[in-house]
């Protein structure tokens, strides 16, 4: 069948197997080997990309699924090759060990500040709760999705 | 942003691991990102009895799906056995006892057979139509077993791979019954999975002139080709091995699990194959930290004085021996560089069985000690009517003690710091005098002490590394080491060290990954070696070539060395008559003028292994209806020396804190009557993910006091070392319990509540 969606804000069009799974579609139709295969079953996080804005497990993800919706990947968070807020504190803030997760808490994190742009701490670690980190303890990447959501920003985190 | 600690320019502050722009771009290439021109995949057929003989593969239906290429089984392959910890030829403790295909299967998950198709997803489907008939054998599920005189035997030569003794001190003086205490306390640490995101994985081509090409997140490029070459029988240089990056290891990917079968296939391929394990065959079929009972009787005096500690160690290697025989012996090296005690002995054996291979993993043996003897001595200190924290002071090390296991010295050892700045900080006084209470929800805190090493250095044990550095005629520079980033930043402390020693800021050098074609030797990334030994390396590299430029400004100059110093990338005369000269500059002039080149090669020998030291605090509420412990609140207190990197540091020790709750409390490989996991992926091993975790204070105790650079010693690993101790010792105070067999689930502690027929409160007054 034929798949045509927009992915990080291009329209694309691919021929896909009827059971193909979205990660599928996106790492190997796709090229955008940003998002990761960690389990296969939703329960790592590590796949974690947005759809229409909501976070979602790619590996669970029928591809049929997102036929005219709107997908976003960690490959779409840069602004023409500079990182985003998110991708810059998680940088700094020694957010990042091993770096496996660190796409899918990416955009588990965007899909959380736009949603809600002031959380509280326990609300980030919710929004996280099914990102695992197995580096981290997860505190530096709470800190950083913290301090994002403290600064002041020109318009809306979609931007 | 950036914290400065002074006196220091670049060291002690806060740098991001090396790759952490390309993993937050997401442009990083991990090796299920690997595309190689013409690349075929592989699938294995993995044995669904721990203990079975294989008497027929049917790969009729297999072979005749479209896109399958190859099948493989032991009746083809080569059976020669190999070791797959081997880091060298002739390596000591090695056992030759596993091969590519076996036609005994010995765990469930054993490799039985292979398949080679274009795709994926078409060599799992031909691996679910081989047929294969098994004869079941007994299985032995446990070391116990195993040891009985009339087990089936897991290899020819019996069950018992090894057994050692350890034993320092004399015999104490044994004094009147009512002076002393003697105690017996019998702990079980479970089988863990590493739980690292990224999927073991390997990568291999072979092509028509006889190279062998291997991508692999591995952490030893020499151990793998070792391996690989001794199994295949390729001549070293045939055989190259290239570390790529790795969503964390943990221990996990240490040995060579799927490097020798993936080259087999490539080289029966003639055509580059990729490996990839799913997640359940992680669990299942790489390797697990490997189960151990210990018993441990000790004599204590009534004032808390450790005078004799006795422990029996009986460890289950699983159906491989793997790194188990030297991961026991590690156990047995680590109380006495903790504790000062007359009289120690520590048995070890350990036995082969059908269960999952044991294997490294984060501390390696030491928080598997940790655990049974910091559990071990908060019993005696309820029964001495001590507190924790004051019978652990009364029995520590001190800075400069002998370790008499080692013979070494136990180096700048702050331990006793970090337990009375650590519980001055945690308020333990205060907290540890609460009563638990008598309602549903009960809250105690604990502590335990972890010591753990500094690298590979004994007596059975060399510890050296090669590296090169290279300066530009831009003043940039190049670190050539075989370096296995695991996610823990070692590429960027190796660089911080270098920029301190050369006043050139961290970014202005360059580091590569192992490469066995390229690198110089190294033994891997483990034993708690990268800073201490790499880094020591880098530092000396670093001063060497310092000297080898102000020597060539020297010349340049026509000033005599003595005249002039480095500083901040510049060969500066001291009086400032002469113009100074970036580094850059001398490189250029020094390379057109004279022909030099401004590099260094050196081999850095380590001569000391002293204690790392972890003290940890944890409170705890448990749940006495469901049975449910949490963590609430956690201290880690690590004697780092010097911490390098601060925030990589603290990321370690709280990262630990997440895997030690884990071990503490949910995570284990269990196993069914038939030797079979309960895995099913994640779903069964639960993980603590971000809403479990408490807020976690780290207290770095730096006094610079031993041989590495700056100071500084390990923390990665020490970091694990006792955290589960801790809560556990918390749990039990909070329940007044014994809990003595990890991980302490719900089940087990209502299970324990429900055999204690004393009311709480009165079980809770202790101290």
């Amino acid at each position: 069948m034929r798949l045509t969606t927009t992915v990080n804000g291009t329209e694309v069009s691919v021929e896909i197997a009827a059971d193909a799974r979205l990660l599928d579609v996106l790492r190997e139709s796709l090229g955008l080997l940003g998002t990761k295969e960690g389990c296969a079953a939703g329960e790592c996080g590590a796949c974690t990309v947005l759809v229409d804005g909501l976070a979602v497990n790619a590996c669970l993800v029928p591809a049929a699924q997102v036929q005219g919706r709107g997908i976003r990947t960690v490959e779409g968070l840069a602004r023409h090759g500079a990182h985003d807020a998110l991708q810059r504190r998680f940088v700094a803030s020694g957010a990042i060990q091993c770096g496996f997760c660190t796409p899918g808490m990416l955009m588990s994190a965007t899909a959380l500040l736009e949603r809600n742009a002031t959380p509280t701490r326990a609300q980030i670690a919710e929004a996280i709760a099914g990102n695992l980190c197995r580096c981290t303890g997860y505190e530096a990447i709470i800190d950083a999705i913290e301090a994002v959501a403290a600064q002041p920003r020109p318009g809306h985190a979609a931007d | 942003m950036i914290r400065r600690v002074s006196g220091y320019q670049y060291v002690g502050g806060d740098h991001p691991v090396s790759d952490a722009v390309r993993k937050a771009s997401g442009d990083l290439a991990f090796g299920s990102d690997l595309r190689l021109p013409g690349m075929v995949h592989a699938a294995l057929l993995l044995s669904p009895y721990a203990h079975a003989r294989v008497m027929r593969v049917d790969s009729s239906r297999a072979r005749a799906i479209p896109g399958v290429l190859g099948i493989h089984t032991s009746a083809e392959a080569p059976t020669g056995r190999y070791c797959r910890y081997r880091i060298l030829p002739g390596q000591a403790g090695c056992v030759d006892d596993e091969s590519l295909f076996t036609s005994t299967v010995r765990f469930v998950g054993d490799r039985v057979a292979a398949v080679v198709a274009t795709t994926s997803a078409i060599a799992r489907e031909a691996v679910r139509a081989i047929e294969v008939e098994y004869a079941p054998l007994a299985p032995v599920l446990d070391a116990d077993a195993a040891l009985a005189p009339d087990a089936p035997s897991v290899h020819p030569g019996g069950n018992l791979l090894h057994e050692f003794e350890v034993a320092v001190g004399a015999d104490a003086e044994r004094g009147a019954a009512g002076e002393r205490l003697e105690l017996e306390t019998t702990v079980t640490t479970q089988r863990l999975h590493h739980a690292a995101l990224d999927p073991h994985l390997c990568f291999a081509d072979y092509d028509s002139a006889g190279q062998l090409t291997i991508w692999s997140p591995c952490q030893s490029v020499y151990g793998a080709r070792t391996v690989v070459a001794d199994l295949l029988g390729l001549p070293y240089h045939r055989v190259r091995v290239i570390k790529v990056p790795m969503g964390g290891s943990f221990g996990g990917k240490q040995e060579f699990i799927l490097e020798p079968v993936t080259a087999y296939l490539a080289m029966q391929a003639r055509r580059p194959v990729s490996l990839i394990l799913d997640r359940d065959e992680c669990i299942r079929a790489t390797t697990v930290r490997p189960t151990q009972r210990s018993r441990l009787r000790s004599v204590f005096t009534r004032d808390g004085d450790l005078r004799s500690l006795e422990i029996d160690t009986l460890l289950d290697a699983g159906a491989y021996a793997g790194s188990s025989p030297d991961y026991t012996e590690a156990m047995a090296h680590k109380l006495t560089r903790l504790y000062r005690v007359a009289r120690y002995r520590h048995r070890g054996r350990v036995a082969y069985t059908t269960t999952p291979v044991g294997g490294g993993m984060r501390g390696w043996g030491a928080p598997d000690i940790a655990a049974c003897a910091e559990i071990h001595l908060d019993r005696a200190a309820r029964r001495l009517n001590l507190d924790p924290v004051e019978l652990r002071l009364r029995n520590l090390v001190e800075p400069g003690d002998l370790d008499p296991a080692s013979g070494r010295s136990v180096g700048d050892a702050r331990v006793r710091e970090c337990l009375t700045r650590g519980a001055a900080a945690f308020d333990w006084a205060r907290r540890v005098a609460s009563d638990p209470g008598n309602g549903r929800w009960r809250r105690a805190v604990g502590v335990a002490c972890g010591a753990h090493k500094n690298g590979m250095l004994s007596d059975a044990f060399p510890e050296s590394t090669t590296m090169s550095l290279k300066m530009n005629e831009d003043g940039t520079l190049d670190l050539n080491a075989a370096l296995h980033e695991v996610g823990a930043g070692s590429a960027v402390t190796l660089k911080t060290i270098i920029a301190e020693a050369l006043g050139v800021s961290p970014d202005r050098i360059s580091t590569r990954e192992a490469d066995s074609a390229v690198s110089p030797f190294d033994f891997g990334c483990f034993g708690s070696r990268m800073t201490y030994v790499a880094g020591a390396s880098a530092l000396a590299l670093a001063t060497a070539l310092k000297e080898r430029l102000i020597e060539a400004a020297a010349a340049l100059l026509g000033l005599p060395r003595e005249r002039l110093r480095a500083i901040d990338g510049c060969v500066r005369p001291i009086d400032a008559q002469a113009p100074a000269l970036d580094y850059g500059l001398i490189v250029q002039r020094a390379r057109m003028r004279d022909g030099i080149e401004l590099g260094v090669t050196q081999t850095y020998r380590g001569t000391s292994n002293p204690g790392s030291y972890s003290v940890q605090f944890a409170e705890v509420e448990v749940d006495t209806f469901t049975g449910l412990a949490r963590v609430t609140d956690f201290l880690t207190v690590v004697d780092i020396g010097r911490a390098i990197n601060r925030q990589m540091v603290e990321g370690q020790c709280r990262g630990a804190v997440q895997a030690g709750i884990g071990s503490a409390l949910c995570e284990e490989v269990t196993l069914d009557d038939q030797g079979r996991p309960s895995s099913g992926g994640f779903k069964n091993y639960h993980l603590v993910n971000a809403v479990d975790m408490p807020r976690v204070e780290v207290l770095l105790v730096e006094h610079d006091g031993d041989d590495g650079p700056y100071g500084a010693k390990s923390v990665g690993e020490i970091a694990f070392v006792p955290t589960a101790a801790a809560i556990v010792n918390a749990v039990n105070r909070a329940l007044g319990t014994d809990l003595s067999h990890l991980p302490v689930t719900p089940e087990r502690i209502l299970a324990a509540l429900a055999s204690d027929p004393r009311p709480i409160g009165v079980r809770t007054a202790c101290v």
